[in-house]
């Protein structure tokens, strides 16, 4: 502790050089956090996904061939299946081709939010269910637009009904929020017995089918008996729970780990290279003060410990830095990978990654500095 | 006159002192040499996809798709593609016909051969004689799918990438039974595709429409004719592009992805290479004040440091550039990647070198900046009064 004004005016001796070293480290380390927390962002989407929810679509393609709506008594009816519920997908615009809205059909029968992500309140729940042309709306998206239960909301839609329009009106009769990272935020929630009765193609089939099962533990034997069931007909399934798709997704981003670690470690080479050069020639410049030091009875160790200790100052200030520059990144960054965050263990491994790096590029000129005899120290003065 | 005198001779003094410096010139080349690295290393992907995609683009050839769609979403009925075939200026085979191949996209799922994990390619069915157009694509094994048989033919990167299309492997597509009969390679493409009969395929997976239709023209020059003609017709939806057009929309959103990850990160590592940069610059200066100021009293004036400390940073700073497109290219060119599922190999081209050497420029000179002002700057008296 009595050290530290020594390290401090040791820290202090060429501000500009102090400052320049600091930057550079930051402008490191808010890299480092950017990236970790982007990973951490994927990670936590996969970790949050329900792995007890299984979607069930066309072996064939996730969305292209719909599957008969019969699936879906033969699926309620296995064992381990709590409840099935029929989805239908599909696009529409709100007024102008830029306020795209997602419609997704579900059939509000009860036990119906056991297969999505979705909070609806008991209310709204009832309410979808008695009105045919009742809708739920993101709770996000009755603000964005202003609509309130009561309203009448006309689509453009991709879907074509029986009587040759494209165009959809929904009532508003209450509002929902969904808890899964994924998908757009701009979605609605309709009848499927509706959207199915009014289409003019493709009725009686389903885009895909979500099943929630009795115990998260029996997830995957629930997915191979649906599978199983319907191998080798002409509507062969493919079951994958949501924490299946988003490990999937993840995987196709490619090996983003290598990424990282490859361009984290270039930045750390660098850095290490910058400041090892720049505490030499420190260290060089402060021989005569350094030898003074020792002549008053400091010993080589603690000379050795107090040039360490001004790196790792610098390094652990400079990281804390950087992670908050990182952070400031994150509302933008978030506009591609949901769920960007900065968890406490990479502030940890950031400051210890600081103080590595601290002991890394100053050893060699605190050892240096340790190695100094007073004599000669003195004498090339 | 007397300036490019002294510029050169202080630049000469500067460089002989180099060696006692050699810690400080190190750093910056380092810096610069990292920097440059993963700039043109990221670029190198762009650049990889970018060759793939337009590698097979050729001038003469022509996408039509129904309007308002893009890629693999359009619609177009049977009956359009009749009145298609009785256009003008399109090429004609040696047997007389027309060179158009009308196209169905049906996605397809495969696993990868080492890590198991599914994707997503397109089973593409095409029309007509598909050899006499394409003629980048040649058969490496096996044959052509035949027509009105359920046959497939695989590219040779899907075989290689994915399980089950070896050759005599069977497919189920909508509980329809598919073979597949041979491989062939496009070009440099990387991209797994498989070629079916269009109209088979359309039958077995219930589709009465086709989403692309593809075409030779006589002479690109026809393009513009060919296209008011397309729009002339009050009986056709259909949108006209040149093959570059179309594959340009395609892709923008990748390319766009890629661009703007390297620069942000090369940006990052460009501005914290020239923080350090500046440092070792500023050490350098700060050793040699005596020296200056001494060239100064005896009569060199400071627009002279100034210059050449600038020149000096830059000259430290160029390296290290081609260390790091040395380094990338060396490392990374012609390595296959497929982030987001989709597969190219890296390459560092001549242009991205080029760029990798002016963003080494740029970082000479910022960095050289503001410690070749303060080297022309300091009080000559001062300096020399300084122990």
């Amino acid at each position: 502790m009595r050290f530290l004004p020594l390290i401090w005016s040791g820290i202090w001796r060429k501000p500009g050089r102090t400052v320049l070293i600091f930057l550079q480290a930051t402008v490191a380390f808010a890299l480092f956090g950017v990236l970790q927390g982007l990973k951490a962002g994927v990670d936590n989407a996969v970790e949050e996904a329900r792995a007890d929810l299984l979607l069930v679509h066309g072996r064939a393609g996730l969305f292209s061939f719909p599957l008969p709506l019969g699936l879906l008594t033969r699926i309620q009816a296995l064992p381990g299946v709590k409840f099935a519920d029929p989805v239908e997908l599909f696009g529409g615009i709100y007024q102008n081709p830029s306020q795209k809205i997602g419609i997704v059909a579900v059939r509000p029968d009860p036990g119906w939010l056991s297969t999505f992500t979705f909070q609806v309140a008991p209310q709204y729940a009832e309410a979808l269910r008695q009105t045919r042309t009742g809708t739920l709306v993101r709770v996000h998206l009755a603000k964005k637009y202003g609509w309130k239960i009561g309203d009448r909301i006309p689509l453009q839609t991709n879907l074509a009904q029986k009587n040759g329009s494209t165009n959809w009106t929904f009532d508003v009769v209450g509002t929902y929020t969904d808890s899964d990272v994924g998908g757009g935020n701009d979605t609605i929630l309709v009848n499927y017995d509706y959207v199915d009765e009014a289409r003019a193609t493709d009725a009686g089939t389903v885009q895909h089918i979500n099943v929630s099962v009795t115990d998260p533990k029996i997830a995957d034997t629930v997915a191979d008996a649906i599978d199983r069931q319907f191998a080798n007909s002409p509507n062969e399934t493919e079951t994958s729970s949501l924490r299946d798709l988003a490990q999937q997704q993840v995987q196709s981003i490619g090996d983003l780990n290598f990424l990282i670690r490859a361009i984290v470690g270039t930045v750390f080479v660098a850095l290490l290279f910058a400041t090892t050069t720049m505490l030499m020639q420190s260290t060089r410049e402060r021989t005569p003060e350094l030898a003074i030091l020792k002549t008053l009875g400091f010993s080589d160790s603690t000379v050795f410990v107090l040039i360490l200790a001004e790196a790792i100052f610098i390094f652990c200030a400079a990281a804390l830095g950087g992670l908050a520059l990182a952070t400031l990144v994150f509302p933008f960054a978030a506009r591609f990978v949901h769920g960007v965050s900065l968890p406490g263990v990479t502030v940890a491994i950031g400051l210890a990654f600081a103080a590595l790096a601290a002991c890394a590029s100053a050893a060699l000129p605190a050892l240096h500095a340790a190695r100094l005899r007073i004599a000669t120290a003195l004498a090339a003065q | 006159m007397s300036f490019i005198r002294q510029f050169v001779a202080l630049l000469q003094i500067n460089l002989a002192g180099l060696p006692h410096r050699a810690g400080s010139a190190l750093a910056i080349m380092v810096g610069v040499t990292c920097a440059v690295g993963v700039l043109v290393s990221m670029l190198a992907m762009g650049a990889g996809s970018r060759q793939q995609e337009f590698g097979n683009v050729r001038a003469d050839r022509v996408v039509i798709s129904s309007v308002g769609d893009r890629g693999m979403a359009g619609n177009i009925p049977r009956d359009e593609l009749a009145a298609v075939q009785g256009l003008p200026y399109i090429r004609r085979s040696s047997m007389g016909e027309p060179i158009i191949v009308p196209e169905a996209f049906v996605p397809m799922q495969g696993r990868r051969r080492v890590t198991g994990v599914r994707i997503f390619f397109p089973l593409i069915g095409v029309g007509g004689e598909i050899g006499a157009d394409e003629s980048e694509l040649h058969i490496t094994a096996g044959r052509m799918f035949r027509q009105g048989l359920h046959e497939l033919a695989a590219s040779a990167p899907c075989a290689r990438q994915f399980t089950g299309f070896d050759i005599g492997d069977h497919r189920s597509i909508r509980g329809t039974d598919w073979t597949v009969v041979g491989h062939f390679e496009q070009g440099k493409s990387q991209v797994c595709v498989v070629y079916a009969d269009v109209d088979t395929l359309m039958s077995a997976v219930g589709q009465n429409s086709y989403q692309r239709i593809s075409l030779t023209l006589k002479s690109p020059a026809d393009f513009a004719a060919f296209r008011a003609a397309v729009r002339a017709d009050p009986s056709l939806h259909l949108e006209v592009l040149s093959e570059r057009e179309a594959t340009e929309d395609d892709f923008k959103p990748l390319n766009g992805l890629l661009n703007f990850v390297s620069y942000f990160l090369g940006g990052i590592m460009a501005i914290a290479a020239t923080f350090g940069s500046v440092n070792s610059l500023y050490s350098i200066v700060d050793s040699r004040r005596r020296e200056l100021a001494t060239l100064r009293a005896i009569g060199f004036r400071s627009a002279t440091v100034i210059a050449t400390t600038l020149f000096e940073s830059i000259l430290l700073a160029l390296p290290g550039a081609f260390l790091g497109c040395a380094l990338a290219w060396a490392l990374f060119e012609g390595m296959s990647v497929s982030p987001f599922g989709y597969s190219f190999h890296l390459v560092v081209t001549p242009s991205l070198a080029a760029l990798g050497v002016v963003w080494a420029l740029a970082m000479g000179l910022i960095g050289g900046l503001l410690p070749a002002i303060h080297a022309g700057r300091a009080s000559v008296a001062g300096a020399l009064r300084a122990v």
